[in-house]
């Protein structure tokens, strides 16, 4: 029985685990789910092209090889995780160099629609019953035959020489073939589709001493290729007449037609099964999708997600929609830094124009005002996280724009010869009015000139010279155009005389 | 006639003297609130016989020493004035200084160091803290 404060404690950790999915989907990304599919589909379609080959079987080798990488890699498994690394970079370059030929069969075969969208068609159904009727045959003549009929997987690095045939299947064909004095008739026959694809085929022979010693040499290349493939072999025995079906490292003696037509059918997949074949295939793929879907989802959780990286940017605070009769006067800063976090690949390629921090100063008032820094006010890319603002908080100080008229004084810089004297300065206009918060003209007594160098001089003379430039304040509208004011000076020598 | 018109002349005559009194009553009241006028007021290098030498705008740092002379006039009573000098809007020294009637002149004077090069003010100011006027000059190399 739990406690009322448990109750409320798995309450809690529920709603928490609801707000943490809540935040993840916030998360995702369209281009995300554009990445997650795209790379799905691509994946799916490799499968499609290349289902039946032993590429299959060794990209999945490899798919097996990064996850245990991966694992590594969490586990902290430095060496390990380095050597799958080795490994899988290796086994690319090797699918490339030993599955050159199904490769450049997929890729020259086929069309581009054929790449991209077309299933391809299981093949042509074999035509089960010329097969059978042609298998009696051989066995009524006694008429020794090795029969092939591949399965999903490609035999061509199983299978070794012969001579390629490319007829249509028929019983007479088959016995033709077969046939004593045709120089084709050792070798096993490959029936593909409905065509006897090649004759006088050299299969792998098996090393299994459990074989019963009436198996002749037939029986044994059958039963090798039978261990390396998921082919079907039909074995006729020349001495007894007797069918054998080999398929899966196993021997099934066929005693009538209909047991062959069976066997056939099921290894085909056709027969009364021809919807069930479909519905098969069709799921087949569905599962294949839906297996590249997760494989994909996984594989984007663990570089997109699961590098989760955290980074700092300081940024420049916009202060927007300030009234037009007030001015900024000061600010306590002017940048807040903004911690983040997201995936590496997002924090990595994250621009600073990209991130925004702004201030809405249409609620402020004369005088200082005090605003709250939160997520509302920064802009970001989607997919990052804002974790903290530093400041959490902003003061601002704002003022009504008033005049005011200040004296201009002269900054003089530099040196005059020890012989002379500035005697007199006077300046045109020597008061200037000037425009600004009247908290910053309170603190101003005096507009100084720019700096005017004395080392330049040498006898009485006027310059024209501007203004100092003053934060905060601009000079009014009755102030000197070009901001520049008339000196006149008077230079005299020491002990009397100009 | 002509008496209407003499009495008519001796009213107004009496008119203006009354108004012309109140006028200079004003005036008097004036002078009473600055018991003084400031008839010089000067930036210079040194003071000799209680006479500047040397008046200017702009001063050499290397002269070590600059004063504020002021001479004032018509001083009723025993008062004072302050010299604010000011580097840059800083208020680096304020000086009172006494004045006796019926004149007085008086100076003040700081010691230049590296640090008080650019323009300055000196400001002066009495006894009712109304300023009187301002002095403007540079310290320079």
């Amino acid at each position: 029985m739990s406690s009322p404060g448990s109750v409320h404690a798995m309450a809690f950790t529920g709603c928490d685990a609801m707000n943490s999915l809540f935040t993840f989907l916030q998360s995702i990304r369209w281009q995300d789910l554009v990445d997650v599919l795209l790379n799905s589909y691509i994946l799916f379609r490799l499968y499609v092209l290349f289902r039946g080959t032993n590429v299959i079987r060794v990209l999945v080798g490899i798919a097996l090889l990064w996850i245990f990488q991966r694992m590594a890699v969490a586990l902290g498994l430095i060496v390990t995780s380095w050597a799958m690394q080795g490994i899988i970079a290796g086994a690319a370059l090797i699918i490339v160099i030993v599955f050159r030929n199904e490769i450049r069969n997929v890729l020259q075969a086929k069309n581009l629609r054929a790449l991209l969208w077309d299933f391809p068609q299981k093949a042509v159904r074999t035509p089960i019953d010329s097969i059978v009727e042609g298998v009696y045959e051989l066995a009524r003549t006694r008429t020794g035959a090795l029969i092939v009929i591949p399965g999903k997987e490609d035999l061509d690095e199983v299978i070794q020489g012969g001579v390629t045939w490319d007829s249509l299947i028929s019983k007479e064909m088959l016995l033709s073939i077969f046939y004593n004095g045709n120089p084709v008739h050792d070798g096993a026959a490959i029936l593909q589709d409905h065509r006897v694809k090649r004759v006088a085929a050299i299969l792998p022979l098996s090393l299994r001493d459990d074989l019963p010693q009436f198996y002749g040499t037939r029986h044994r290349a059958a039963a090798g290729l039978s261990e390396q493939s998921d082919a079907l072999i039909i074995v006729v025995s020349e001495e007894r007449g007797q069918v054998v079906v080999a398929q899966a490292q196993s021997f099934t003696p066929i005693y009538d037609n209909l047991s062959l037509k069976k066997t056939l059918a099921a290894h085909l997949g056709v027969g009364c099964e021809d919807d069930h074949g479909i519905q098969r295939e069709r799921r087949e793929m569905v599962i294949a999708a839906l297996i590249c879907l997760f494989c994909m989802a996984g594989v984007w959780f663990s570089i997109a997600k699961g590098m989760e990286t955290l980074t700092s940017i300081e940024v420049p605070l916009e202060y927007l929609n300030r009234d037009a009769g007030m001015q900024i006067i000061s600010t306590s800063v002017n940048t807040v830094r903004l911690h983040l976090s997201g995936s590496s690949a997002l924090i990595g390629s994250l621009r600073p124009d990209q991130v925004k921090a702004k201030l809405d100063l249409s609620k402020a008032v004369n005088g200082q005002n005090l605003f709250p820094l939160s997520k509302g006010n920064i802009v970001l890319p989607p997919g990052l996280r804002l974790n903290r603002i530093e400041p959490p908080e902003v003061q601002v100080a704002l003022d009504v724009p008033t005049k005011k008229e200040l004296p201009v004084q002269v900054d003089w810089v530099g040196s005059l010869p020890d012989s002379l004297i500035l005697e007199s300065v006077s300046v045109t206009p020597n008061r200037v009015v000037m425009v600004g918060a009247k908290e910053t003209l309170d603190r101003i007594s005096t507009l100084y000139t720019a700096k005017v160098r004395l080392n330049r001089i040498d006898a009485s003379g006027q310059l024209a010279v501007a203004l100092a430039p003053k934060p905060g304040v601009r000079t009014g509208n009755d102030g000197p155009s070009d901001g520049r004011v008339t000196v006149r000076f008077v230079i005299g020598r020491r002990g009397g005389g100009e | 006639m002509k008496r209407r018109y003499l009495y008519s002349w001796m009213v107004l005559f009496l008119i203006c003297s009354g108004l012309s009194r109140v006028g200079v009553a004003d005036d008097s009241l004036a002078v009473r609130e600055k018991p003084f006028q400031l008839v010089r007021a000067e930036m210079c290098e040194s003071i000799e016989n209680y006479e500047p030498q040397y008046i200017a705008a702009a001063f050499s740092i290397r002269i070590g020493r600059i004063s504020c002379f002021t001479a004032f006039e018509g001083v009723s009573e025993t008062t004072y004035v302050q010299h604010r000098w000011y580097r840059r809007d800083e208020l680096m020294t304020a000086k009172r200084l006494t004045l006796k009637p019926p004149s007085w002149a008086t100076y003040s004077s700081i010691q230049l160091r590296e640090d008080d090069l650019g323009p300055w003010r000196v400001e002066i100011w009495d006894a009712e803290e109304q300023l009187v006027k301002t002095l403007r000059f540079s310290i320079v190399n």
